[in-house]
């Protein structure tokens, strides 16, 4: 949540555009040439088979399917988990479940919902933030301010207001629409974090509008739609590809977050927040359970981080790196 | 200057009286659960439940309660100014409640803050003076680092590695200063480093990225031109002009704490405001809940107003506008 | 030479036997840890007090706040000894001269006040009949905040629900009071026991009429202490009143002597006052709690020890561990209406395959409790009902053979084969809370269920109970359920969880719905199936008019009745009531009647 406020520093924008679609093939040979994104590149690639194919994987190798719990097996008579055996490569989770397979399917739900609820917040952001800036005005004084407010909100409290009222219902809340478990998740991330996309197109689509080539485009009539698809959304392509990758490991943490405080996916689903809440009551007898599922969350963020870092970078036609 | 002054105040109430609202509509519409059930005893009756709506003013539609509460935050009920009533679950006074935990999340983010604009801009500084060094490539890998780890796995492992097992400092829980610094600076060192972590990584790259930028600007070739020593350079026009943007997010990211710094004070059960309102919203405990996002909100409001000023005073062109 | 040699050994063999001596006695002294008055009584709160009156009696429901007010604040009519078991529960003379035995067919109690018993600072007076009714009053008025009234319904008069008079109670003078009931009421001693008949003067109450949650911090004592600071109090009018220093709801209440106490009125085997001063702390942090008091810092604690610590007492037999009945029972709780549950068949299956020894094991093993085997906790019924247990399987790990037995002749079992195979028994909702056990809970319910067919949507809740109290919700089964006593009579089991005529839209607590008629499912929202649900009111009500073992019988063949025929839960645990003690405290005692620490004999070096 407020890693965002790293997205929104006016120096870590790179707000420079060519204007041209060669941009293209100019961003490609920058970004082929640092190592450290590839390496990120190659290893969410590798996060994103995980998360596909590595819990069903991981529960056929070990013969220990994902919602089991092995209470007789791994956890002690008055309920501490186990720790590493040959059988249980991670250990056990509070519930006597394998950790190995819950930290695998883990890597599912947090990629899911990161990239899902990103992917939500870039497009509502999108449309507010290109709306208020094209047309500028009170449509944008009023969508501006409903950002700012949105912004000062206290994100978890009614994070758990929302999530309480949804889970309670038998058919979620929005007519079925927003179920409980994952979809409350999603869509309370995703309610949250618009407004940080928004502000950023927002800012992007007021200067692209000050060019010389829309000012051309218009002078030749164009309609403002004809404008709007054709001159500035192509230049948007870019920056957004750069924020939606550095905005899903913010959202990974804000679904960990929530998680962790209870009010996330429920029990079922393994989550690596979730496994994390246990860790709290049993860090002290039970390191594995803080370890294993850290270390993933950790990797996976730091990779969208770099490969988001890496994007702005090649990007950015500014001389002096 | 005035008016603009005065417009900014304005906007600021507005955005606490809007957020308060946001927060009340949520509790109240979307309750999980009658906050009167806590009154009700073990078998309440519905003549009881009547009776506890109505001295709790719960029977009457939701824009009557909240002009309800606006109108005693303003007046003052039995317990002084501003009116915040008294908690449903312990019967205090909000307001005492929140002077009792104000001060552990005040000390939390004094000290946290100290550290991470100490050593973010430091390394900051540092990362771009000596660009493309070991020394750089260190400084922004820990911050990377510092942007993806989440607190609640960096504050168990701090606490297992500098508690359980090394004993160098105190565990989780709080002492208030008056009953012994030692303990309570034992108890308060993990938060803090915990805490500032992500935010000195956030500050170290933004302060980085402006200062790099500044750095390539006309003026500053012109001060090298002129023969000023490379550190004057920097720190007399280089760091002047980058600093604005991070005062503005420093402002900004102080204020959120007040009553989100959650997380933090979770792992480490420092009980502070926004612990307090996280129990509190799930018991129902309305009272509560809005007295700390008051003191968020208008904590965020006030930052957003003095840098606002502060703006103001250093660019001219903004009072303008 | 050798009488010196003599003389020399005759001597050292009497400093030899000196020294022992001493020493025997030195340790000896010390083995037997001197039982003495003094010092100061600490007890570590976790979080915070959680009182649900702030300690105003008539309305105070918290069982801790029961074992400080029954222990050293209010004194009742009637009361307890304060110590474990049976002899915890017995009722015994406390203000009354004697207990009554009820006259006019049952109706009639007429109690006797001791002369001696007088109020703390600053009312300073003898208590009279007048001051008990007007706490009865209190209690009888909505506005003041009460929180179990219902049981004095009994009394003529009372559930008017104005308070002004209560016609079935007299003072003919200041130290007789004389209760007329309705009816026979056989737990009515019990009633009468409760911290919300103490006696309360009226020009202290007065100030606070109307404001529930207020009195409490300037509650004045009938009790062998009272708050600090509560002698400095002006009461001489209700503008002037302040509350006591050393009560302040959030973080500490401290509790010295009463002056005004004389323990010629009260008996040692009720109280026996050795603390110079209680001191209430609440403290932010569960580990800290237990290393206080492991260090003596603290002497007991008010919490839950995590795992770890629980595991470590137990395990080494320490005697600072100190475990009693909980009276409690934590149970799944099935919707009568609600398919697949409305069906008896898989109910039955489902106690039989639910693996209880692993739901324990959830909350915390052989240390926190024991496998329930019906409703009511054993010693409520005198250990009666101790061999019956319906659905016992093998070690309480449930039996497949068993449950599919069971399941045999259901609507569900479309394929005859003793599985739940209807489209009912599929994607079930499951309603969870989010707490250590219920994450633990939850994933051997669902493997258990499983095998018998049945599927849940699991929705987990932070908080779950108040979508479980509201009918409308149409919850099929939730897992979160637990009962305690409120006094040691089965009523308080039965009568709020399995009477149909109590069920209410919002806060209900017959979640099974026992006893629902069409009716009321109309006006409930209830969407199930309410036609033939069971219904036990007649034998309730049959049962609470009984007194004695005729009454306890008539409970402990409802129990039967209702765990085996009727089959609303899954009762999985009684849990045992724990508390961790300092190594200086020299004397303790469990309060059987609030399940906590009988701080009447607690005593600290």
């Amino acid at each position: 949540m407020t890693a965002a406020t790293d997205l929104l520093s006016p120096g870590g924008a790179g707000a420079t555009f060519t204007g041209t679609r060669s941009a293209a093939r100019l961003f490609w040979e920058r970004f082929r040439e640092d190592k450290a994104a590839m390496f990120a590149a190659s290893v969410i690639i590798v996060l994103v088979l995980i998360a596909v194919f590595g819990g069903p994987l991981a529960a056929w190798v070990t013969g220990h399917p994902n919602t089991t719990a092995y209470n007789d097996r791994m956890l002690d008579p008055y309920g501490v988990p186990k720790g590493p055996n040959s059988q249980f490569w991670f250990g056990a989770d509070a519930a006597g479940r394998d950790l190995f397979v819950r930290t695998m399917y883990g890597a599912r739900t947090s990629l899911f919902v990161g990239v899902v609820a990103s992917g939500i917040a870039v497009a509502i952001g999108l449309v507010v933030g290109l709306t208020a800036g094209f047309f500028g005005g009170w449509v944008d004084t009023a969508l501006s301010r409903t950002g700012d407010v949105m912004l000062a909100l206290p994100t978890l409290l009614i994070s758990i207001g929302i999530v309480a009222a949804c889970n309670s219902a038998p058919n979620g809340c929005l007519h079925g629409l927003v179920q409980q478990g994952l979809r409350v998740v999603i869509f309370v991330i995703a309610f949250f974090t618009w407004p940080y996309i928004a502000r950023i197109v927002r800012g992007f689509t007021l200067s692209i509008r000050e060019k010389e080539f829309v000012e051309a485009s218009r002078s030749l009539g164009a309609s403002n739609s004809r404008i709007i698809f054709r001159e500035i959304l192509p230049n948007l392509i870019g920056p957004m590809i750069v924020y939606t990758t550095l905005l899903i490991p913010n959202n990974i943490l804000f679904e960990a977050a929530l998680s962790y405080l209870g009010l996330g996916v429920n029990g079922d689903t393994a989550s690596w927040g979730g496994l994390l809440n246990d860790a709290q009551t049993y860090y002290d007898v039970a390191w594995w359970l803080m370890l294993f599922p850290g270390l993933f969350l950790v990797m996976t963020t730091l990779a969208f981080n770099l490969l988001g870092d890496g994007l702005r970078d090649a990007l950015d036609v500014r001389a002096d790196r | 200057m005035l008016i603009y002054l005065v417009r900014r105040i304005l906007w600021a109430i507005l955005v606490v009286f809007v957020v308060l609202f946001i927060t009340f509509l949520v509790f109240f519409k979307l309750p999980n659960g009658d906050p009167a059930l806590r009154f009700a005893g073990k078998t309440p009756t519905p003549a009881m439940l009547d009776e506890i709506h109505h001295r709790l003013h719960l029977d009457k539609p939701w824009y009557i309660e909240f002009g309800y509460f606006v109108k005693t935050f303003a007046t003052g009920d039995q317990y002084g100014w501003p009116g915040l009533g008294y908690s449903y679950n312990s019967f205090a006074s909000v307001k005492s409640q929140i002077v009792y935990r104000a001060p552990r999340t005040l000390w939390l983010i004094a000290g946290a803050a100290t550290l991470w604009l100490t050593f973010g801009v430091a390394i900051g500084v540092l990362s771009a003076v000596k660009r493309r060094t070991l020394v750089d490539r260190l400084a922004m890998g820990f911050a990377l680092f510092g942007i993806s780890a989440p607190v609640f796995w960096l504050g168990l492992i701090a606490l297992y590695i500098f508690w359980r097992t090394l004993h160098w400092t105190a565990g989780t829980g709080y002492t208030p200063i008056a009953q012994g610094p030692g303990q309570w600076f034992s108890h308060m060192i993990l938060p803090w480093v915990v805490l500032s972590m992500l935010y000195t990584a956030i500050y170290a790259r933004m302060t980085r990225n402006n200062l790099l930028e500044t750095l390539g600007e006309d003026y500053i070739r012109t001060a090298r031109a002129k023969g000023l020593s490379e550190r004057r350079v920097i720190f007399r026009h280089g760091l002047r002009a980058s600093l604005t943007p991070i005062v503005t997010l420093f402002g900004l990211d102080v204020a959120l704490l007040v009553g989100g710094a959650i997380i933090t004070e979770s792992v480490f059960n420092l009980q502070g405001l926004g612990w307090m309102a996280i129990n509190s919203a799930t018991q129902q405990d309305l009272p509560i809940v809005l007295g700390v996002v008051l003191c968020t909100a208008t904590a965020v409001a006030f930052m957003n107003l003095v840098v606002d000023i502060v703006y103001a005073f250093l660019d001219p062109r903004v009072r303008y506008s | 030479m050798k009488r010196t040699t003599r003389r020399l050994a005759t001597a050292l063999l009497v400093v030899a036997v000196g020294a022992v001596v001493l020493v025997a006695a030195g340790s000896g002294s010390r083995a037997k840890s001197q039982v003495s008055a003094g010092g100061t009584y600490k007890v570590g709160w976790e979080q915070s007090f959680g009182f649900t009156d702030n300690m105003d009696p008539v309305g105070e429901y918290l069982a801790e706040g029961f074992a400080i007010q029954t222990s050293l604040l209010d004194r009742t009519l009637v009361g307890y000894n304060h110590v474990p078991g049976a002899a915890g529960n017995k009722i015994v003379p406390d203000i009354a001269t004697a207990v009554p035995t009820p006259t006019n067919g049952g109706k009639t109690y007429t109690f006797h006040i001791k002369q001696g018993v007088k109020f703390g600072p600053p009312v300073n007076r003898q208590v009279t009949s007048a001051d008990f009714l007007n706490e009865m009053k209190r209690l009888a008025s909505p506005k003041d905040g009460q929180e179990y009234g219902f049981y004095y319904n009994v009394i003529k008069g009372f559930a008017s629900g104005k308070g002004k008079t209560i016609s079935g109670i007299s003072t003919p003078n200041a130290s007789t009071i004389v209760f007329n009931l309705t009816q026979p009421t056989g737990d009515f001693l019990y009633r009468m026991s409760m911290g919300a008949t103490s006696p309360q003067p009226a020009e202290v109450t007065k100030c606070f009429e109307g404001q529930a949650g207020k009195y409490g911090n300037d509650l004045i004592s009938t009790g062998p202490y009272m708050i600090q600071g509560i002698d400095k109090v002006d009461i001489s009018d209700c503008s002037k009143i302040t509350a006591a220093s050393g009560y302040d709801g959030t973080s500490k209440m401290i509790l010295v002597r009463n002056p005004n106490y004389d323990p010629k009125t009260d008996s040692t085997a009720a109280r026996q006052n050795f603390p110079d001063e209680f001191d209430f702390l609440i403290d932010a942090n569960k580990d800290d709690i237990y290393s206080k008091v492991a260090a003596g810092e603290f002497q007991d604690e008010i919490s839950s020890p995590p795992g770890q610590v629980l595991e470590k007492y137990y395990t080494s037999h320490s005697p600072l561990l100190k475990q009693y009945s909980g009276d409690r029972t934590w149970y799944l709780t099935m919707n009568l209406t609600a398919p697949p549950f409305d069906d008896v068949h898989v109910r039955k299956a489902f106690n039989f395959i639910m693996n209880k020894n692993a739901l324990v094991q959830a909350w915390g093993g052989p240390a926190i409790g024991k496998v329930a085997h019906h409703i009511v906790p054993d010693t409520l019924f005198n250990n009666q009902l101790a061999e019956y247990n319906p659905f016992a399987t093998p070690g309480d790990k449930g039996s497949l053979s068993k449950a599919k037995a069971a399941m045999k002749g259901s609507k569900y079992d479309t394929k005859g084969n003793g599985t739940c195979s209807a489209s009912a028994c599929h994607n079930v909702y499951l309603l969870a809370d989010t707490r250590g056990q219920d994450l633990k809970m939850v994933p051997v319910i669902e493997a258990d269920a499983k095998k018998i067919g049945i599927t849940f949507k699991v929705h987990s809740i932070n908080g779950a109970y108040p979508t479980l109290q509201t009918p409308s919700k149409n919850v099929p089964i939730g897992e979160r359920p637990g009962w305690g006593k409120d006094y040691a009579d089965p009523l308080t089991f039965f009568t709020p969880l399995f009477d149909g005529r109590n069920i209410i839209p919002n806060g209900n607590t017959n979640y099974s719905l026992v006893g629902i008629t069409p009716a009321q499912c109309k006006t409930l929202k209830v969407k199930g199936n309410c036609t033939n649900v069971p219904s036990v009111n007649s034998q309730l009500d049959k049962c609470s008019v009984l007194i004695g073992q005729p009454r306890l019988t008539c409970y402990e063949n409802l129990d039967k009745y209702l765990t085996g025929t009727v089959v609303p839960w899954v009762p999985y645990l009684w849990s045992t009531a724990t508390h961790i003690i300092a190594p200086n405290v020299t004397q303790w005692s469990f309060d059987q009647f609030s399940g906590s620490t009988g701080y009447a004999h607690v005593a600290v070096k």
